[in-house]
């Protein structure tokens, strides 16, 4: 039996194949404009990677921004619920996640593998991988490099504006000073840290904490984070796949509360194929 | 007579107004373009020369804005709050209440009959309650500040906005270009985006009339007729309306 996760983000495109044992294939691909409507390509590079065809698998949850422009998933379950579990599957101990996502980042509490609460800003750039990416392009470093970078300073300058745009003019202003490039960065990661943190402490961050994401990949901003925290956090290995991982975990349960004669039926229904409709205003509408 | 200077060093903009005995006797406005000293200095040149006069002829500087410690004559700092509650008193005696939509910020302040500051909200945390959120789109869209208020009143179906985040936005617009939508009904929607904002901070003034709108933002006609929609009140904007602050830092100056 096999089963998948998809996490159709705002940025980048995740698929999860596993059986009830293991994770068969794991696919990251970004989302262009193309692929929230192609979601069934990203699909196609997973199966192959598991070896497995569209017919074995017997039960697909969506998850993310783009979930409903998956016409070939059985369910739609919300991000937070797939972090949660994903993160649960990986590290029992964790009790906080805080997830830094290209378009928004999340606050998520775990209570004996449920959820508890959460918290998500969606509505400004600041606190999101967006601020990352406006940053590294206007000083002219690869997103994958500020991180490291970051780490070279010696002596972080401040920025003061939490808004990603008014942040964007001063980074530049110390740059026309002459502020050496990893000492902005640092200065950024911290900004962009405390404004996480900030929201985070509102449901209380408690031990573990665990930072999935893009936004985990930055180590700059992780040890941000964690200098803010007091305490060290824990990184997936593969921090982008967690919702994926949730969904497939929920895919798993669900094909348990159903019939094989349902389950037959259903797989000879489903196609994979592309979304008939896009309406972007709508999607984000439904949360 | 003496001549007195007005200069009002912005984060986008430099404007200097010369006036003497009360009188504007020219005025000048320049880009920054990444050096205050320079913008400051040629801000000034620029209405000198219309005037025909030289810097020896200026008895006083008054000077407000983000730029204006790069000034490099003597001057007397004064704060864009005064200077703005002045210069719009100066021009609309009437006014009482007065928004002020910058690149950087955003101000409510309440006008006393006599020209001084009674009272004063702002809003400078986030680029979504600016007049740099215009110059984001218009930069999308292709276009100047003053065609987005020409175009704004041609909308049929103006944009909605899910987001007032001025990166979010930029996002949105462009999505919004590429599927097809007319110009005019991105930038209605995003008046009504910013005007919303903007209005939430002046209600929480009670607007008076007569109310004026200054700054970059009323350049934008666009913008001023959203924003007499959803204050419910008619807006007066000056015929120069980014010069109000030079003016008052000029009158200001006169006085000390």
């Amino acid at each position: 039996m096999f089963f998948a996760g998809l996490d159709i983000g705002s940025t980048i495109t995740k698929v999860v194949i596993k059986n009830q044992k293991q994770i068969c294939a794991t696919v990251i691909k970004p989302t262009g404009a193309e692929h929230r409507r192609l979601a069934h390509k990203v699909m196609e590079d997973a199966l192959a990677e598991a070896g497995v065809p569209f017919e074995k698998i017997d039960y697909i949850v969506a998850t993310g921004y783009g979930r409903i422009n998956v016409p070939f998933a059985d369910h739609q379950v919300t991000e937070i619920t797939c972090h949660m579990r994903g993160v649960n599957w990986l590290f029992p101990e964790v009790k906080t996640i805080i997830d830094i996502g290209g378009q928004d980042s999340k606050g998520i509490k775990v209570k004996n593998g449920k959820l508890s609460n959460f918290i998500m800003n969606d509505k400004c750039a600041a606190g999101t991988g967006r601020f990352l990416e406006v940053i590294s392009d206007v000083l002219g470093v690869r997103l994958e490099d500020i991180g490291e970078l970051s780490l070279r300073s010696t002596r972080p300058s401040d920025i003061s504006s939490l808004c990603t745009v008014f942040a964007e003019q001063e980074a530049l202003l110390r740059l026309s000073e002459g502020t050496p490039v990893e000492d902005i960065l640092a200065g950024i990661h911290k900004a962009n840290a405390s404004r996480i943190y900030s929201m985070v402490s509102k449901i209380n961050i408690e031990k573990e904490v665990a930072i999935t994401g893009g936004g985990a990949k930055n180590i700059g901003l992780c040890k941000a984070l964690e200098e803010k925290i007091g305490f060290p956090a824990i990184v997936p290995p593969e921090p982008l796949i967690t919702g994926a991982l949730g969904a497939a975990l929920i895919a798993g349960e669900e094909i348990e509360k159903i019939s094989a004669d349902e389950l037959k039926q259903r797989a000879k229904e489903r196609h994979l194929e592309a979304v008939t409709f896009f309406d972007d205003e709508s999607n984000r509408g439904r949360t | 007579m003496p001549y007195v200077a007005g200069l009002d060093i912005g984060s986008a903009i430099s404007k200097a107004v010369i006036m003497q005995n009360g009188a504007i006797i020219s005025a000048g406005i320049r880009p920054i373009e990444g050096n205050f000293a320079l913008s400051a200095e040629s801000v000034l040149t620029e209405a000198l020369q219309k005037a025909k006069l030289t810097h020896s002829d200026i008895k006083r500087i008054g000077a407000c804005g983000l730029g204006a410690a790069f000034i490099s004559q003597p001057f007397t700092k004064i704060t864009e709050i005064s200077c703005q509650s002045r210069g719009v008193h100066y021009l609309i005696p009437t006014v009482r209440t007065l928004i002020e939509v910058g690149n950087q910020s955003s101000r409510v302040i309440k006008v006393s009959p006599k020209g001084k500051v009674a009272d004063c909200l702002v809003s400078d945390k986030c680029a979504a309650g600016s007049g740099r959120i215009l110059q984001i789109i218009a930069k999308v869209l292709g276009v100047t500040i003053r065609e987005m208020g020409e175009l704004s009143l041609q909308a049929t179906r103006p944009a909605k906005f899910t987001t007032g985040c001025a990166v979010f936005l930029e996002t949105e617009a462009i999505s919004r270009v590429a599927e097809g939508m007319a110009k005019e009904d991105i930038i209605a929607g995003l008046h009504q985006t910013l005007a919303a904002k903007i209005c939430a901070m002046a209600q929480r003034m009670k607007v008076e009339e007569d109310c004026a709108m200054t700054g970059g933002g009323a350049v934008d006609i666009g913008l001023v007729k959203t924003m007499e929609k959803q204050i419910g009140k008619n807006i007066i904007t000056p015929e120069e309306p980014l010069s109000t602050a030079a003016i008052g830092a000029a009158l200001i100056a006169a006085e000390k």
